[in-house]
């Protein structure tokens, strides 16, 4: 009797250990993601070298689109993301349209980048917490039951966070042509408004037990889609191929910076998973922090302006990382997640999904007796035709000519290089990438 | 070992979808947000 109940103990501790642990990985893999979206921004600085934003959005979603099925197929295999799509198919309508939201944001940030600029467009645009805070609890069953501390951190840090977009959104005024810094803003503020709802299909497909990597290889064709659709409807076909002819020494950058924009955004989806997205897309915003560092350092922005636009616009990002902050460590305590395992059933009924295998998954684990297919030549035949496009574009490019520092760039890149390396190991010891 | 695959049928499914508030939010918000970007552009 003592042994059988010392067994059901010890099983819980070990839950609640890996409960923390799962916890502990989405933060670390916000952060993480935080440090690759900020990268991957950089390269729309070219907007400044003269291309249309349209093409610009459009080639760094082809680099998204190589990188959405070169990576999974690496990482997982394209057996596992049909295994994972025999049980959830529904949740293919969900990617696709995350994916066209996606683009559409995307195309917003770079009208916002042109317009005010990317060190006060970012923290505009990463509005989008204060969205998917309000998302997580009406849908998800987030903060529900999480006690007045979690309450106060989450929404506290999200005050914060408004003051710090307000401080820097003053601020453009003072640093954007006064024709376009409307315009800017509202732009920055959309693609806020969309990433934040583009959200409900990720968390509603991590509470149906998806795997991340299996959910962005059919967000991409929304993504691609759309951003086609967008290109060609505003550009026309002859004048779009022109475009991309004129653009060809800078295209391969653009795709680059869709590739690291991936990397980061697989990171954002595992603290998707793991932390929720009324926490996990406030951490993912610290590419607000990023982003700023590339814009200042790298890029020589805000050179020139007084000293008022500078202490506006770095107090505005303290203050907004000061409320990332207070959110982050407001992580869930078991009640909450008893609130989410509800919200996951609402899904397993709806869509008739097997409750252990979601509920494995959503401990990082796959169902008792599941074995991971093995790879098979069509992943490697992605892989190396992904690498193929790239080289391709590489041995075309030039380096445009802009105010570029090279140290300063080298600091950034092994910074996020070191974070990508202990949050990919963390998460494969953890999860095996599950 | 039971199947974990969903083998509802395609029309339960494409009515749970679009009786599903998860998918009109998100809808609703890209529909917007073209029109914003058609506005600015």
């Amino acid at each position: 009797m003592q042994s059988v109940a010392a067994g059901s103990e010890s099983a819980v501790h070990e839950k609640n250990s890996r409960l923390r642990k799962l916890q502990a990985l989405g933060i670390l893999s916000g952060f993480t993601a935080g440090a690759w979206l900020g990268a991957a921004e950089a390269p729309t600085k070219l907007v400044s070298a003269g291309v249309s934003p349209i093409v610009i959005s459009l080639i760094m979603v082809i680099g998204v689109f190589l990188a959405r099925w070169s990576l999974p197929a690496l990482i997982l295999g394209t057996s596992s993301i049909r295994a994972d799509l025999r049980r959830t198919p529904h949740l293919i309508i969900w990617a696709l349209l995350a994916g066209c939201i996606w683009a559409v944001a995307n195309t917003m940030t770079i009208f916002a980048i042109r317009d005010i600029g990317l060190s006060i467009a970012f923290p505009l645009w990463n509005s989008n917490s204060l969205l998917g805070i309000l998302w997580g609890f009406i849908f998800f069953n987030e903060l529900r039951s999480a006690g007045w501390r979690r309450w106060a951190g989450v929404l506290g840090g999200a005050l914060v966070m408004c003051a710090g977009a307000a401080l820097l959104a003053i601020a453009s005024s003072t640093q954007a042509p006064a024709a376009h810094s409307m315009r800017g803003v509202w732009a920055a503020l959309g693609a806020g408004i969309l990433w934040g709802t583009m959200y409900i299909p990720y968390r509603k497909a991590y509470l149906s037990g998806m795997n991340p990597l299996s959910f962005v290889t059919f967000f991409t064709f929304g993504e691609l889609g759309m951003m086609a659709a967008l290109a060609i409807s505003y550009l026309g076909l002859a004048p779009l191929w022109q475009e991309l002819t004129r653009a060809r020494d800078v295209l391969f950058w653009l795709m680059l910076g869709g590739f690291v924009w991936v990397i980061g955004d697989v990171f954002q989806q595992y603290a998707a998973k793991y932390v929720g997205i009324s926490r996990g897309i406030p951490l993912s915003n610290t590419n607000q922090f990023w982003g700023m560092l590339w814009g200042i350092f790298v890029f020589g922005e805000l050179r020139g302006s007084g000293s008022s636009t500078y202490a506006q616009v770095i107090g505005g990002s303290l203050l907004m990382i000061t409320g990332v902050g207070a959110i982050a460590f407001s992580s869930a305590g078991g009640t909450e997640q008893g609130q989410w395992k509800a919200a996951a059933r609402r899904e397993s009924r709806r869509y008739r999904i097997a409750e252990d295998y979601v509920d494995a998954r959503m401990q990082g684990k796959q169902v008792e007796g599941e074995v991971r297919p093995p790879r098979t030549w069509l992943d490697w035949t992605l892989v190396a035709g992904s690498t193929a496009v790239f080289v391709a574009f590489a041995a075309m490019a030039r380096a445009p000519i802009l105010s570029f520092h090279w140290v300063p760039a080298l600091l950034l890149v092994l910074a996020t290089f070191a974070l990508f390396l202990f949050c990919g190991f963390a998460l494969w010891r953890t999860t095996r990438f599950n | 070992m039971p199947s974990t695959e969903n083998n509802e049928l395609p029309r339960g499914r494409w009515t749970s979808v679009l009786t599903d508030v998860h998918f009109w939010v998100p809808f609703a918000v890209l529909i917007g947000g073209l029109i914003l970007l058609k506005s600015i552009h």
